[in-house]
């Protein structure tokens, strides 16, 4: 039986397309993403201690075990959120994402000014209308831009020897991520 | 007849298509690698200008990527001569370091999991490390216990190394070869 190529390569085509169409779409579609990972720690617009993780089981997969992890899943809906973090003894991170898992911003301990990193999350549009005059001492307040309504905010402590675990989860208990007013 | 080669078409573009997109989700840290050595790192998957690729990767894993101004994360499946790691045997990672304010060193399985052993390390990381005279340090990665700095492998087949390098300067990654130290990786005895 002769097999007629048409179909066959319509169908690489068709498949090609397919595939585009799902890479692009499987942000919005991937059931265990980060997002629904952290969701089941907690509510939003509170941080929640990420347990360290075992052989067995992670909250989220690939953290480095070398760290604490804290988190805090942000909905700017109702208003900007403000996020405090006390200084941990050692190297300390904050990165933010996107709803979907994608990193637009992080600092370190190096940019706090004092023994705490104090920062406004919120949307471009509520950047907007922030009224002038709160503009003018904006300046030294660190305002950061989240792309999305709604995402994450993940702390990283770095604890170089175990002796250090306790004093720096303490740190971490005290982070807070509450709406703004 | 006409209706069965559309029927055709439609179902091999379905497998294609779902089939490429599963393999290449499954374990990708996207395009633009730059390798050193047995290293592989992907500056750009850290931050928001990441490719679909690994985009649809990391949403599909739920990981949450190293930011690019956070760290940078540097991963071997491969020895520097192109052997397979093979968690059954000494794996010897030698060498000196880029600077960076300090790093960590990690074995996973090859579904990025923690590998269960007996002394409960995963990690080792720089300021806990034993150094050598010369600046240089010296890992071994092992199934069994053995004196210096030891990093178990559970003796499972395939392991993944993972190396983080803290508070990076910025033209690290995108410099590609000779400049930036990054320590060898060998395979000594395998059973």
């Amino acid at each position: 039986m002769k097999i007629d190529p048409l179909p066959i390569a319509a169908g690489l085509v068709i498949g090609g397309l397919v595939h585009l169409t799902t890479v692009l779409a499987l942000p919005r579609l991937a059931l265990e993403d980060a997002y629904t990972r952290v969701e089941r720690l907690g509510s939003a617009n509170q941080v929640h201690l990420i347990p360290a993780p075992t052989p067995f089981e992670a909250t989220l997969p690939r953290l480095d075990p070398a760290f604490a992890h804290a988190v805090c899943r942000y909905d700017l809906r109702e208003s900007p959120i403000r996020v405090t973090i006390p200084l941990a003894p050692d190297y300390m991170s904050v990165s933010f994402y996107t709803r979907h898992g994608l990193p637009y911003y992080a600092l370190n301990d190096r940019a706090a000014a004092q023994r705490v990193i104090d920062l406004q999350l919120m949307t471009a549009q509520q950047r907007a209308v922030l009224p002038s005059d709160e503009e003018i001492t904006a300046a030294d307040r660190l305002i950061v831009e989240s792309p999305s309504d709604e995402g994450i905010v993940l702390v990283r402590a770095f604890v170089r020897e175990e002796g250090l675990l306790d004093a720096t989860l303490a740190r971490l208990r005290e982070a807070r991520c509450a709406p703004l007013g | 007849m006409r209706v069965l080669v559309i029927l055709l078409a439609l179902a091999v573009g379905a497998l294609t298509g779902l089939g490429l997109t599963w393999l290449a989700s499954a374990r990708s840290n996207g395009f633009g690698a730059v390798q050193i050595g047995a290293w592989s790192v992907w500056p750009r998957s850290g931050t928001a200008d990441a490719d679909p690729y690994a985009r649809a990767s990391f949403a599909r894993s739920g990981e949450l990527p190293l930011e690019r101004a956070d760290g940078l994360l540097f991963e071997a499946t491969k020895t520097d001569n192109g052997y397979t790691l093979d968690g059954r045997c000494d794996i010897l990672i030698k060498g000196r370091l880029a600077n960076a304010r300090f790093w960590t060193l990690t074995v996973y399985d090859e579904r990025g999991r923690l590998i269960d052993n007996p002394a409960e390390r995963y990690t080792f990381n720089s300021t806990e490390i034993v150094w050598k005279q010369d600046g240089t340090f010296e890992v071994t990665a092992a199934p069994r216990a053995r004196s210096g700095n030891w990093l178990p492998t559970g003796g499972r087949d395939r392991i993944v190394l993972v190396l983080r390098l803290y508070d990076a300067p910025v033209g690290l990654a995108t410099r590609t070869g000779e400049q930036v130290d990054m320590p060898s990786v060998s395979q000594l005895v395998c059973p």
